[in-house]
């Protein structure tokens, strides 16, 4: 075991009065991970990745980073501590360039206009947006919007890269070229937790995956593995098709 | 023309590496541009009185609506009380000269620092509120300061204000002629213009965009909020506080009604950011070079026939320009020549 651990879930738990969203999830998270969490609508996957990059705080449990108990942190304290993250629903800036967008990321560990522009263009080329810089966010498809959503989270020099159901909204053609970006981005050595609901995305990934239900952890595995639990089929698809 | 496009035909298809954005050096140049353009009409209008007058006026209010720019177009909060800070640097100015002969060039700095604190100190809890709401309480803000003015009447002269003695000199910054009065305004918007291109082309300057457009996704990339609004508003208050000063001197008398009025001074530097458009660099100058030469001339030819109708026009104008023009004069501007470049590779 020379894997260092990243991120340590510990009994997560999170309610809203009476409902618990998240209840009493623990997972950990090596570097150079690529973990996928799937499961159906309302299982609780967004809670729990609020409670993971700060925008909630956990009525009970922790999220232990690098050995550090980060469950109380703000997002910025996160994202200084090394937390990339994207949206659900794609929150990139409308009215500035794509470079700029970029910009905005790199400027957390460097001060200065030139440094950030460099930096940025840089990033840009890396997830292939190298010639879309200078069009404002607002004009760009909603595939490079995801893109430029990576890239910003990117240019934090982020050490975890936490993803919203990027594919959300996506055609065929474009889920392939941003899982290849994504699996490109793991291979380079960063660890990625992808939260999904499509369930071929997760299986494109072949990686470890996590499937929620309800609040709770049902399964844990390969995706061929998982994908042919019963107890994971009924939570698609319901009691009848297992 | 010709040059950037046999550039762009000798470089390889796709433009790699170094992306351009535009630059603190460039929007100086820019500046330099604006200084000479100005210098020379005031050149050439120095004799005039009115024009003089008209002038200084433009200047001025384009000078403290790039300032309040700087905060409510950048950062995207809707500040109706700068009306405030700028009282405050005008009272501070006012007192010194007035008790103690304090020369108002000293006390620009006092008026300053003042405005600046108790921006921040009242800031940091109305931060807390977004959009409509953190308008309206600063609205109230405003308020409260006409009336503290009004009881405080040691520090202010009350609701009679404060008549300030006519020693004309340098070093009391108060002049015979008007020209001197036009000069210091110009210098005031150079310098209000070169702080607003140092925060734009910034890390500030972007965080304070990020924070405008979406407060989520700034905090997701390390953005403290509330610490880039704080400090966008102390930049923006102590402007402010500065053109508070200049006013002062430049009418030698305050009062509450006057340093603290909704309509001429609060929501003044809004209406002139809107008009000329809000968050971009240039845009509150444009429109104090729209409204307050409209103003003068309405005033002069239309009060005298129907009392308030000046304020009617401007109404109306804003009612148009925030149907039909959201981003302003310099948005239009920027929009068309969008369209003609694109025009013009095809």
């Amino acid at each position: 075991m020379s894997e260092e651990l990243v991120l340590s879930v510990q009994n997560l738990t999170k309610r809203f009065g009476g409902l618990v969203a998240v209840g009493d999830m623990s997972f950990d998270l090596q570097q150079g991970d690529l973990l996928s969490i799937i499961g159906p609508n309302g299982a609780g996957k967004t809670t729990l990745f609020n409670l993971l990059t700060g925008q909630l705080r956990p009525s009970s449990g922790h999220v232990i980073f690098r050995g550090q108990d980060i469950s109380e942190d703000s997002p910025q304290a996160r994202a200084q501590l090394g937390f990339g993250r994207t949206f659900q629903i794609s929150k990139t800036l409308t009215s500035l360039t794509a470079l700029e967008n970029t910009m905005i990321g790199a400027f957390l560990h460097r001060r200065h206009l030139s440094e950030a522009a460099d930096h940025a263009a840089e990033i840009l080329g890396m997830v292939g947006l190298a010639h879309r810089a200078k069009v404002k966010a607002g004009t760009l498809t909603l595939s490079e919007r995801r893109r430029l959503e990576i890239a910003r989270a990117l240019a934090l020099d982020c050490s975890i890269l936490l993803l919203d159901e990027v594919m959300a909204g996506l055609n065929q053609k474009e889920v392939d070229s941003v899982i290849e970006l994504v699996r490109t981005l793991h291979a380079d050595g960063l660890t990625v937790l992808v939260i999904e609901h499509n369930l071929k995305v997760v299986r494109a990934f072949e990686n470890r995956v996590l499937v929620m239900d309800f609040g709770q952890l049902i399964a844990d595995g390969k995706p061929e593995e998982v994908l042919s639990d019963p107890q994971v089929i009924e939570a698609y698809l319901g009691k009848k098709s297992a | 023309m010709s040059k950037t496009e046999t550039l762009t035909m000798a470089a390889p298809e796709k433009p790699k590496g170094k992306a351009r954005v535009t630059t603190l050096r460039t929007e100086l140049v820019r500046i330099a541009g604006i200084a000479l353009v100005i210098g020379a009409a005031i050149a050439l209008f120095r004799s005039d009185p009115f024009v003089l007058n008209m002038m200084a006026y433009t200047f001025l209010f384009g000078a403290l609506a790039s300032s309040w720019n700087i905060i409510g177009g950048f950062g995207g909060q809707f500040s109706l009380g700068h009306g405030v800070f700028f009282a405050i640097g005008g009272y501070t100015t006012a007192n010194l000269y007035f008790h103690w002969q304090i020369s108002p060039w000293l006390s620009l700095v006092p008026a300053m620092i003042l405005a600046m604190t108790v921006a921040v100190l009242v800031s940091w809890p109305t931060f807390r509120l977004k959009g409509p709401f953190f308008a309206i309480a600063t609205l109230a803000l405003n308020e409260v300061a006409f009336v503290l003015a009004n009881y405080f009447d040691v520090l202010t002269g009350g609701a009679r204000g404060m008549m300030l003695p006519f020693k004309a000199g340098l070093e009391n910054m108060v002049f015979t002629s008007r020209l001197p009065y036009a000069l210091i305004m110009f210098g005031f918007l150079i310098v209000c213009l070169i702080v607003c291109a140092f925060v734009l082309r910034s890390r500030l300057g972007y965080y304070l965009q990020a924070v405008h457009i979406d407060e989520d996704a700034a905090r997701a990339v390390g953005i403290d909020v509330l610490k880039v609004k704080l400090t966008g508003m102390a930049v923006s208050a102590a402007l402010t506080g500065i053109g508070g000063s200049l006013f002062a001197m430049y009418l030698r008398f305050v009062d509450p009604a006057t340093l603290l009025s909704i309509q001429d001074i609060g929501v003044k530097f809004l209406l002139i950011s809107l008009i000329g458009g809000v968050g971009t660099l240039y845009g509150p100058l444009a429109g104090a070079l729209l409204i307050i030469p409209l103003e003068f001339y309405l005033r002069g030819s239309l009060s005298g026939v129907v009392p308030g109708a000046n304020l009617l026009v401007l109404g109306a104008l804003l009612v148009i320009f925030s149907l039909f023009m959201r981003r302003g004069v310099v948005g239009a501007a920027q929009t068309l020549w969008a369209k003609f470049r694109r025009d013009d590779h095809e």
